[in-house]
């Protein structure tokens, strides 16, 4: 798994892939609007084989230390999606800043699906 | 990565043309079944060889997953809309616009079904929509308010100005007889009955 690197005078900070896929899910989850964060395939097989750890979310490390974000999500109904979206981004970026110091090259938002909360759709 | 694919396409065809050959051999009477057997009972019979079978089927199970990943992946990947914002790029699956479609069935009575099946195309996106409707229903009314409403959903949700094209197949039509044949067995029908629908419920009566 690879580690963004950053060399200090002490030492040396590695920042896993999944510190920032978790940052970055919390970020988003933070946005009104989002439902949760989708699943892909090899998260459903790791549910069937009855593990949760595994995100979902896509980090790649780029050039010049810049980071890719791919972030699957649902949305909740009644909400503009390309609204949510972009709300997204910027929050998850200005998290990955401050949290990090990386530079975050981009957030590519894939909407999977739109659902209702619990609470309204059992109310409907 | 175009590599791996490559590979398991090949690796697919070859394993495949292998099936289809066997197949082939065995109908002219070329391979008997004692052949067959023989070779099953060799690669039962050693430590090694019942080995190297369990791992070759292991190894074919996680090239079947990946495969169909890969797959699935392509296909999810095709069916989206994407946006390109300052960002990054905001891509929405065409499922995700079917769940927003399939919520409106919420909002109107007179439906009783709705399928959806969008399609993202040059000319915009075209909506086919498979309705069950309840026999009350006024259809061209209804029909028209359902394209308005989809149409405008769609619109405030994902904040385009494309051309929507709804088609709207109305599938079936339910009548209330319909509905009161689908109750009248839970409330008129035999009590023995009724209970030998139950597991053991009409044990020992005749």
């Amino acid at each position: 798994m690879h580690k963004e690197e950053s060399t200090l005078d002490l030492g040396t900070i590695k920042i896993h892939k999944n510190v920032i896929a978790s940052i970055a899910s919390l970020a988003a989850l933070e946005i009104e609007g989002v439902r949760k964060i989708g699943k892909d395939f090899k998260m459903g097989l790791w549910e069937m084989a009855g593990r949760r750890s595994y995100s979902s979310v896509k980090v790649m490390f780029e050039k010049n230390d810049e980071v890719c974000v791919e972030l699957p999500l649902v949305i909740r109904y009644n909400f503009n999606v390309l609204e949510v979206a972009n709300k997204v981004q910027e929050n998850v970026r200005n998290a990955l800043e401050r949290m990090t110091n990386l530079t975050v090259r981009n957030i590519n938002v894939a909407v999977q699906g739109i659902e209702k909360d619990e609470a309204s759709s059992r109310q409907s | 990565m175009r590599f791996f694919n490559s590979l398991g396409i090949v690796f697919y065809a070859t394993v495949i043309t292998i099936i289809g050959a066997g197949l082939i051999i065995y109908s002219f009477n070329l391979l008997q079944p004692a052949q067959i057997s023989d070779v099953l009972v060799y690669l039962q019979s050693g430590l090694n060889t019942r080995l190297i079978v369990g791992l070759s089927g292991l190894l074919l199970i996680l090239i079947s997953f990946s495969f169909a990943q890969l797959i699935l992946g392509r296909f999810q990947s095709e069916k989206t809309i994407a946006f390109t914002t300052p960002s990054g790029e905001v891509t929405v699956a065409l499922s995700a616009v079917e769940d927003l479609i399939r919520r409106i069935a919420v909002l109107l009575p007179e439906i009783r079904e709705l399928r959806p099946d969008v399609i993202a195309g040059k000319k915009g996106l075209m909506v086919d929509l498979r309705v069950i409707l309840r026999s009350e229903a006024n259809i061209p009314e209804l029909t028209a308010r359902l394209q308005e409403l989809t149409k405008s959903k769609i619109q405030s949700a994902l904040g385009i100005e494309e051309q929507i094209n709804i088609r709207i197949h109305i599938a079936k039509i339910i009548t209330s007889e319909e509905k009161d044949k689908k109750r009248k067995p839970q409330s008129g029908a035999d009590p023995v009955e009724q209970q030998a629908g139950l597991p053991y419920g009409g044990y020992g009566r005749l």
